[in-house]
């Protein structure tokens, strides 16, 4: 039985004046894994972020949050990590976190027990008695992702959440948000400039452009999709042995020595579409020892330049 | 707690609690207590031992005593008996050295020339303190006064102290039955600085909150859980139980450093009566007879009080959700300035009509202010210990509630859409447009 997207983001438009910040966009974000929402300073994502909490309402399009229409009703069951954040400088962290907490709908037993889980998960613990204008840049926006996730929302939406960590915090709250998804209770929505994130931890995407969608689906699938008929390939020889056979059978984009292997080169080269790839290779291997030959699948910060390069179009 | 109370709680406790609100409050009246304790021990630790020996060269005022073998005053209840000071009787000046010698402090010459210029020679080594002197100057006359009247016009002291006459204007209002104005207007002023300095300074903490909230995007998070209305108003009324908080803690302390003033008065004895310094009086009672302070028993306190806390929440609310919309529409505090200027002149024009009304409250601007939702606040007060009519007063509080009502409707439209907007200055014709935009 299919399951309910736990959103069906719908037709949304929004203006700003004369500034048009939303245009139809439309996609659905599955249940229980981790969404990403992506696009280029300006796109729209935080508008449609802002609208997914309440903040903000569309002109027209609608979202339905797990099968029933988004009101305020649904906001305690959603999670907000904003891009810019920022905590009270005058409380103390703990105060400020049950604060939080307390707002979310949490009652403050519960939500100290929470916390306290929280705090010692991603070593807060010993700054609950601290003023927060005591303590580092990093500890707060870990203190800020705890809050964001405390009460246990069925979405949470991440807006740049690692922006501003050292690799090892970094990557704590990866393994955090890794491990959210892997409970199988929360939905992410993980709006980020970082591809490299995405690529390890987006199961979908959809990329805005201008107040529209110009990409969703899969990552693994949009991948393969943007395949250009380029394959890598490793050899030992020399390059201009290389060069000399393959002649007019390939477009050589590049080649480099391969930093892995001594005496090995590293090759990025366009087959035409028409080429069986099998006789290719056994041709080529006639002529120098070809060691592997695999075929290239452009990473998402690609896919994400060429998507937004490609749409020209300014929006009416 | 439900969310708006927390919000209310949160803006209320971190301010109540911090060091500067705490000093701020209890300084007030720990001041003034100190001042008046500083006042009773002064009174009495400059009073050092005062040894007195009144040279009567005319004889005017002191007489031989065969039996005590001393001169001894005609009025003795003129030189009454006290701790630091104590007089002896002469008719012959000791010589300088003998003087010095002595164990006297100051020796005052009385000759015939006193009844002409009024002054005595007082020879001393260390000069007396002057509230030694005033007491000897104040004894000395007494005795002199007595004397005149008995020789210079034959009279018995107890017949010229009845025919003796002082006059003081009573004021009373033909209305209220009231009376001291001028000492209940400078009341009435205290209260109107004390309500523009409340609103000024808990308008200002509503506006630098929600610059914080909007700068660092703390309100993102709390809107998606709470409507801008709800943190608006949890916001204002938070701030403005911190006020509230202080004019109550001030009044407990105000009452309790009278309580605690007017007993350390009394038990230091101080507080005599001004026809007779013989007679120590209670603190309530001196207060009452005392020329100067009297009025503070005659003002309605609880009225005061109340009218206070009604002007303070009414008038606090309206200049706070004037403030918080300007707080909403700009990035930071600088930004602030311009939209300030005219969100506050009312204030200060409230003010410097209070400050003008201590002489006349009942004058035409004030009255007309006491009715102006903007200015009423701090002019209503001015006017209210001279007494003011009940629909005057209702009138005035149901302005400034229906202000400050059209004031919050009108900033929760600015606030809404300022405190989302970055990056950008607004104009006064964009706040317009915010607030027709529904």
């Amino acid at each position: 039985m299919p399951t309910v997207p736990a959103l069906d983001i719908s037709g949304i438009e929004k203006r700003f004046g004369e500034q048009r910040a939303l245009a139809g966009v439309g996609f659905q974000v599955p249940q229980s894994g981790i969404f990403g929402l992506l696009g280029p300073n300006g796109a729209g994502k935080t508008t449609l972020l802002r609208m997914l909490n309440g903040i903000t309402a569309p002109d027209a399009g609608s979202i339905s949050f797990f099968g029933e229409p988004l009101t305020r009703a649904h906001l305690p069951s959603i999670g907000y990590l904003p891009e810019e954040r920022g905590l009270y400088k005058s409380m103390r962290v703990g105060e400020q976190a049950l604060y939080f907490a307390q707002l979310r709908g949490l009652d403050k037993k519960e939500a100290r027990e929470r916390l306290r889980y929280w705090f010692d998960r991603l070593e807060v613990d010993g700054w609950w008695h601290k003023e927060v204008s005591e303590v580092s840049k990093g500890m707060a926006q870990k203190i800020q992702f705890i809050l964001s996730v405390l009460h246990e929302p069925r979405l949470l939406i991440l807006d740049e959440p690692l922006s501003g960590f050292d690799p090892i915090n970094a990557q704590r709250i990866r393994e955090a948000i890794l491990e959210l998804k892997a409970k199988g209770d929360t939905t992410i929505l993980l709006s980020t400039h970082d591809m490299g994130s995405v690529e390890e931890m987006c199961d979908e995407v959809a990329l805005l452009n201008r107040g529209q969608l110009v990409l969703n689906g899969k990552v693994p699938e949009l991948r393969e999709a943007a395949r250009d008929g380029r394959y890598a390939v490793t050899f030992r020889d020399t390059v201009m042995a290389f060069t000399v056979a393959l002649g007019a059978s390939a477009e050589l984009i590049e080649v480099n020595p391969n930093p892995e292997v001594p005496g090995e080169h590293l090759a990025m080269l366009r087959l035409p579409s028409e080429s069986d790839i099998a006789t290719w290779v056994r041709w080529i291997s006639e002529q120098v020892e070809l060691t592997s030959c695999t075929p290239w699948r452009p990473g998402m910060r690609d896919i994400f330049i060429r998507a937004v390069e490609h749409q020209k179009q300014p929006v009416a | 707690m439900n969310k708006q109370a927390l919000i209310i709680y949160r803006e209320w406790i971190t301010r109540v609690r911090r060091r500067a609100f705490i000093i701020g409050t209890l300084m007030v009246p720990v001041l003034l207590g100190l001042g008046v304790g500083l006042g009773v021990w002064l009174e009495n630790a400059e009073m050092e031992e005062n040894n007195v020996l009144v040279v009567d060269l005319s004889g005017m005022i002191t007489f031989w005593d065969d039996t005590r073998l001393a001169y001894l005053p005609i009025c003795p209840e003129c030189f009454p008996e006290r701790e630091q000071l104590e007089y002896r009787f002469a008719d012959v000046a000791l010589s300088d050295d003998e003087f010095l010698l002595s164990d006297f402090t100051s020796m005052v010459l009385l000759d015939d020339a006193i009844l002409q210029h009024g002054q005595a020679k007082n020879l001393y080594e260390k000069s007396p303190s002057i509230t030694a002197q005033n007491a000897i100057e104040r004894d000395l006359a007494a005795a002199i006064e007595r004397f005149k009247v008995k020789e210079e016009l034959a009279l018995d002291y107890e017949v010229y102290k009845r025919l003796k006459t002082k006059v003081s204007l009573v004021g009373e209002d033909i209305i209220t039955k009231d009376g001291n104005a001028t000492g209940r207007s400078i009341i009435g002023f205290v209260f109107s600085l004390f309500m523009f300095m409340q609103i000024m300074v808990y308008g200002m903490h509503v506006m630098r909150g929600v610059i914080e909230e909007k700068a660092n995007r703390i309100v993102e998070v709390i809107i998606s859980v709470v409507r801008p209305m709800e943190l608006l108003a949890g916001k204002i009324i938070g701030i403005g139980l911190v006020g509230v908080t202080q004019v109550i803690a001030l009044t407990v302390l105000g009452f309790l450093v009278f309580q605690v003033g007017g007993q350390a008065l009394e038990v230091s004895g101080v507080l005599t009566s001004a026809s007779n310094e013989a007679v120590e009086l209670d603190f309530e009672t001196w207060m009452a007879s005392n020329d100067l302070l009297g009025f503070v028993l005659e003002v309605n306190w609880p009225l005061m009080v109340v009218c206070a806390l009604a002007y303070f929440a009414a008038g606090f609310f309206m200049y706070a959700a004037l403030f918080a919309a300007i707080g909403s529409a700009v990035e930071q505090e600088s930004d602030a300035q311009y939209l300030m200027l005219p969100a506050m002149l009312p204030l200060f024009a409230a003010y410097i009509t209070a400050v003008m009304a201590i002489q006349n409250p009942e004058g035409q601007v004030a009255v007309i202010g006491s009715f102006v939702p903007l200015t009423a606040p701090v002019l209503m007060l001015i006017r209210l210990p001279l007494g003011v009519a009940w629909w005057e007063l209702v009138l005035s509080l149901l302005g400034v509630l229906a202000t400050a009502y059209g004031f919050v409707l009108v900033s929760a439209r600015i606030f809404r859409t300022g405190i989302l907007m970055h990056g950008k200055k607004i104009t006064v014709r964009e706040l317009f447009r915010w607030v027709r935009h529904d």
